[in-house]
Formats: C-alpha cells, structure tokens, sequence
C-alpha cells in the first residue's frame, strides 16, 4: 500500500542544514494498524507528511498503491489527496465556519458526491463515531474529544486508502484518548482502511498492531503487537 | 450555494468588527463618492445652463472670425429661410438672433460703456432668461425706441424707468451712431459684470442703431440639455451646410466660455483627485482585512489544500470575501446616499451670504444644486468593485500558493 524506500530528507535552514530522514525504507500493507513511534525530532512527522504527499523526500521514493509520488506534478499530488487519503490533524483543524455535518461533508463536497448522498453518508458517519446529536454544531461548541472524533468521521467518511494521523491523541485526556483509539480500530476493522498514525503516547503504542520506531531520522525497531 | 461562496460569506461574518469596520469605511466613501458626483454635475449643469441662457445658446452660428475679434465686420447675413431652418432641426429647443455692439450710454453727466444686445423679442425667450430676469419694468417688445438695462447700469448711470438715454457708437457704415431710447425695464442677472454693463434693445432697432440691414452678429440655439449638444450639432451642421452662400461658423458653449470650460474641468480634476484618495484609502481597509484574515487562517487554508480543496478555490475564496466586504459596503453606501441626492435634487440648497458673492464671480445663481445621472452610481459601483479587486489579488495569491505543508507545520 505505502511504501519509503531509501528516503531521506534534509531541510535547509538560513544555510543551516538539519537531516530530519535518513535512508528510511518502509513498507505499510493494507489494513494495517501502524503506529509511527519516536521522540520529538525522530523524523515521524516528516514520515507522514512524505506518505501524506504533502512533501517530497530530498533522496529516495515514496509509492502510494505502487505509483511513485515524486513523478506527480502538484495538482496531480492534491487530487491523490482527495480521492486516496484521509487526514487526522494534532490540533483537530476542522474548519470552523462549517459544521460539524459540513466538516464531514467537506472532502466528499470536493469530491462531486451529491448533495444528498452526501448528507446522508456524513449523518450515517457521525452517527458511528457517536455525534449524530451534533451535526448541526460549530467547532467552537464541541469539546475537543468531540472535534477529534469529528475530524475521524471526515477522514473516514471519503472512503480513503489510507488515514495518516498525526499525534491524534496528543491534545486530549487519557480517558478522550482510549475512546478516540477504540473508534479508530473500529473503523480500521469496520472500513478496512489502512491507519498509519505517530505517537509517541504509550497507551496509542500500546494499541497499534505494529509499531515502527523512529530515533534519528533512521528507523530503529519494527516489531508486530502479539496477536 | 457553492462550497467556496459558503466559505466566504461565514469567513466574513468570523469577525465581525473587523468586518463591520471595513464596511463602514466602504459606506462612507460610496456616500461621499456619489453626493460629490451628484453635486458637481448638478453645479456644473447649472452653471452651463445659467450661462448658455445668457449668453451663448448651446451653439453659436455666426460669421468667420467672430469669436476671435466680434466686431460688426463679423457677420450673418440673416434670411427667414434661414432661422426656419434652423427652428426646423431636429434638437433645437430655440433659436435667436442677435446683434451685439458697444456704445457709450450717457444721461445728464453719467456716461458708460455698455455691451448692446440686439434681440428678437418674440424668440430671445427660446433661447435666453433675459425676458424672465427683469427687476422692473417690462423687456422690449419691438415698439417705440425701448432699452432694457442690467440693474447695477442702471443705478450707476442714474436712470429709471421712462427716462430716456442717448446711445452713441460707431455705426457698421464707420459713421456716427446715436440715438435716444426710453428705459422701459431692469434686469437682475448673476453675473455682476454683465449687470453693469448689459443694455438690451430690440433686434430691429440694433439694426437700425448700426446701420446693419439684415445683418446679425450670432444666432444662438438652445439644446434640451448640455447632453443633447453634440445631436443638435449635427442636425445644425446639415443646415449650414446648404448655406454655401455665406462663410459661417459653429461653436459649441465651451467654444464660446471656455472659461467657464475650464472651470468645471479644474473643479473636476480636484473632486476627482479627491475622490481617489478617498477610493485608495477603502483599497488598503479592504487589503488589510483580507491579508489579516488570510494570514490569520493559514493553518486552516493548509487543511483545506491538504485536504484536497484545489488552489484556485482557495483564490476564489479570498476574492469573493472581498468582493462580499466590498458589495456589502457598496449596497448601503448607495441605499443611504441616492435618497439623498434625489431629495436635493428637488430641492436645492440656498447659498448662504458669504457664498454668494463667490458664486456671483462665476456667473452661478447662488444655490446648491444635484444631479444624479446613472453614469454616478454606475461608476462607483465600477470603482469600488474594481478597488476590492485589486486588493483582493495580493491576500489570495498569498493564500492559493501556500504549500499545505508549510501551512501546518506538522501533519
């Protein structure tokens, strides 16, 4: 499904040089429950933001379902975002114009579903993820339990390949946190969608399949959660 | 409703006194624009008007040469076949002829030179005011010797009605020209230097008086309006044409006073002036809430560009938010000031004292007068849209060329 070979990247700062990858190579099979694990300036960001085609490595290949994303032009880069990947930001990031419905809408709006289809999935999804008595709130009204779990439902609700999450639990309570897991493995196993997220919180290593560990910008240990 | 419509409309209502600010000015300045418009064309109309029914007409036939040396050598030999042609074009509202001389006007020891304007009595009130402006007494009507003379003249030369006047000048044959003529009225004009000097007597007795047969010195012709002077032009132009036999010219009003011409370009020029800084002032409000809010939600646009939303969406995005600022702006400022205008525009604003004599100066009756022609809302609904275009462009290239991972920072 995913894979990094050989990557590297270095990023230049006022002719300051910092190597964030370091000749990672990595293989995320479909299904998956993949924990991205490290600490701060392990390089686990950045991992994801390559597999997410949000950036591109300065040495190696990045392939999304055998297609090289370093061959892709930048619209071509946006449209494999909207139709094959779903994102799950740190800070929530739902637009906060729109409500938790239209958030979920959002990418599917993009995507040229109808408009009643489109209601109907987003309502069904919102249902799923326990907020369907929400649907009508702004973000600025929902705790951020409830803004995580909307983000969820709109990354799910597209029906993406892969969902990349980025530290999903780090701002909420452990108790927030362990629900927002329970649903993502529901909808891992539920939608057999490929979760690929970054952590560096026991509970979430805990509760992945596998855990990829980071140190360095080089991958140090690759080991399958016992079944 | 299109996502990126629904975007723009919630992102402008986000803050609410930013935008409310931003609105306010866009108001102002849309109110400002079109009452100054508004009161400039409405001056301006006046002031054409005020002095094509004075002195010129909307256009002037008259001899070759005339208007650079206006001597009784410059001349239009006049026909009735001629000014039924005339009244005949399409776009003359009015036509009169005119001889127009000089001559001292003497009673007792008071002497002063005065402008002699021969006029036809039954079609100088097509053209001109002169017959609605008398102070006293009546305007001359073709019978007995009768002169009608601008107040001030009147007063400096110590006459009053009845009393007679002698006129003398050099006659189109280069003789002695004099005769007597009863002061029969008074005529208040605003134009203070024409009042002092201005003496109106008929067309036959001017003709007589210079010893001019036939001969006038112009023939005016009024328009409907100064909008309608290029239509009677060409239908005045036709005429002439067929009149092979005489050596004539047409000049149009500004032709005529190019000084008042001038004036109304000058005082354009320093409204207009003014108005830009006014309309580049709301360019940079308008600038400046768009680049806080876009620089404000850039986290937000790059989840939207990560998301998938295309770059020319975000653009459009941006540019409807300022189009919506500047829309909005515009709608009220343009509610508020046409009731405005078109209530002073049936109702003119008396000058106060110590602007009369100002307005005297340049000939103008001293009230504050408004025209709204649809070209004023038009224009400014042109200028502000195009304005928040402009400064729409720098905040929404910014924020459609954002990388998404640059935008969040992290994932």
């Amino acid at each position: 499904m995913l894979e990094a070979t050989d990557v590297s990247k270095v990023y230049e700062t006022r002719g300051v040089e910092t190597v964030a990858l370091q000749g990672v190579t990595l293989s995320i099979g479909g299904g998956e429950f993949t924990a991205l694990a490290g600490p701060s300036g392990s390089g686990k960001t950045t991992l994801l933001n390559m597999f997410g085609a949000l950036d591109v490595p300065t040495r190696g290949m990045i392939r999304l379902e055998g297609q090289d994303l370093g061959a892709l032009s930048a619209a071509e880069l946006a449209h494999l975002r909207l139709l094959k990947l779903g994102f799950i930001f740190q800070a929530y990031n739902l637009i906060p114009v729109l409500s938790a419905r239209e958030n979920v809408e959002f990418v599917m709006e993009l995507q040229g579903v109808p408009g009643a289809e489109r209601r109907q999935r987003a309502m069904a999804m919102l249902g799923e993820v326990g907020l369907a008595d929400m649907a009508e709130k702004r973000p600025l009204e929902m705790s951020g339990g409830q803004q995580q779990r909307v983000a969820v439902a709109r990354a799910i609700v597209s029906n993406p390949r892969v969902v990349l999450a980025d530290e999903p639990t780090a701002n909420l309570d452990s108790k927030t946190a362990e629900k927002l897991l329970d649903l993502m493995q529901e909808m891992n196993q539920r939608h057999q969608v490929t979760f690929l997220f970054s952590t560096h919180d026991p509970m979430v290593i805990e509760k992945s399949r596998r855990t990829v560990r980071l140190r360095d910008g080089r991958v140090v240990d690759d080991e399958l959660a016992a079944a | 409703m299109s996502l990126e419509f629904r975007l723009a409309k919630r992102n402008i209502g986000r803050n609410l006194r930013r935008t409310g600010l931003t609105v306010a000015a866009t108001v102002f300045a849309v109110f400002l624009v079109v009452v100054f418009v508004a009161m400039a064309a409405g001056m301006h109309e006046k002031m054409i008007e005020d002095g094509v029914r004075i002195h010129s007409g909307h256009l002037q036939v008259s001899g070759k040469d005339y208007l650079k040396k206006r001597t009784l050598e410059q001349f239009v030999a006049l026909d009735a076949e001629l000014l039924e042609q005339l009244e005949r074009a399409p776009s003359a509202l009015g036509v009169a002829p005119r001889v127009v001389g000089f001559a001292l006007a003497s009673k007792g020891a008071a002497t002063h030179g005065v402008a002699v304007f021969g006029v036809d009595p039954e079609r100088e009130g097509t053209v001109s005011s002169l017959p609605t402006r008398l102070e006293s007494g009546v305007f001359v009507d073709g019978n007995g010797h009768g002169i009608v003379l601008g107040e001030r003249l009147a007063r400096n030369l110590g006459v009053e009605l009845g009393d007679e006047l002698l006129l003398y000048s050099v006659a189109y044959s280069m003789e002695t020209a004099y005769d007597l003529f009863e002061v029969v009225g008074t005529l208040r004009l605003p134009e203070p230097a024409l009042e002092r000097t201005l003496a109106v007597i008929s067309l036959a007795d001017a003709q007589a008086f210079f010893a001019y047969g036939d001969r006038v010195s112009e023939i005016a012709v009024l328009a409907e309006d100064a909008d309608h002077v290029d239509a009677l032009e060409a239908d005045v132009r036709v005429v002439l044409a067929k009149r092979s036999d005489q050596d004539l010219e047409l000049h149009t009003w500004g032709e005529v006073m190019p000084e008042l011409k001038e004036f109304i370009f000058i005082d354009d020029a320093g409204m207009y002036i003014m108005l830009a800084i006014l309309v580049v002032v709301v360019a940079f409000g308008i600038l400046n809430t768009i680049l806080m809010s876009v620089l404000e939600r850039a986290r937000e646009l790059g989840v939207m560009l990560a998301l998938g939303l295309r770059p020319r969406s975000v653009f459009r995005v941006v540019y409807l938010e300022s189009m919506l600022l500047a829309g909005l702006g515009l709608g009220i400022g343009l509610a508020l000031a046409i009731p405005v205008v078109l209530y002073f525009q049936g109702h003119p604003i008396p000058m106060s004292e110590d602007l009369q004599g100002a307005a005297q100066v340049i000939a103008m009756e001293p009230v504050v007068t408004f025209k709204l022609k649809p070209m004023n809302p038009i224009g400014s609904m042109i200028t502000i849209l195009g304005v928040a275009a402009l400064a729409a462009l720098y905040p929404a290239l910014k924020a459609s060329r954002a990388r998404p991972v640059d935008a969040l920072r992290s994932l």
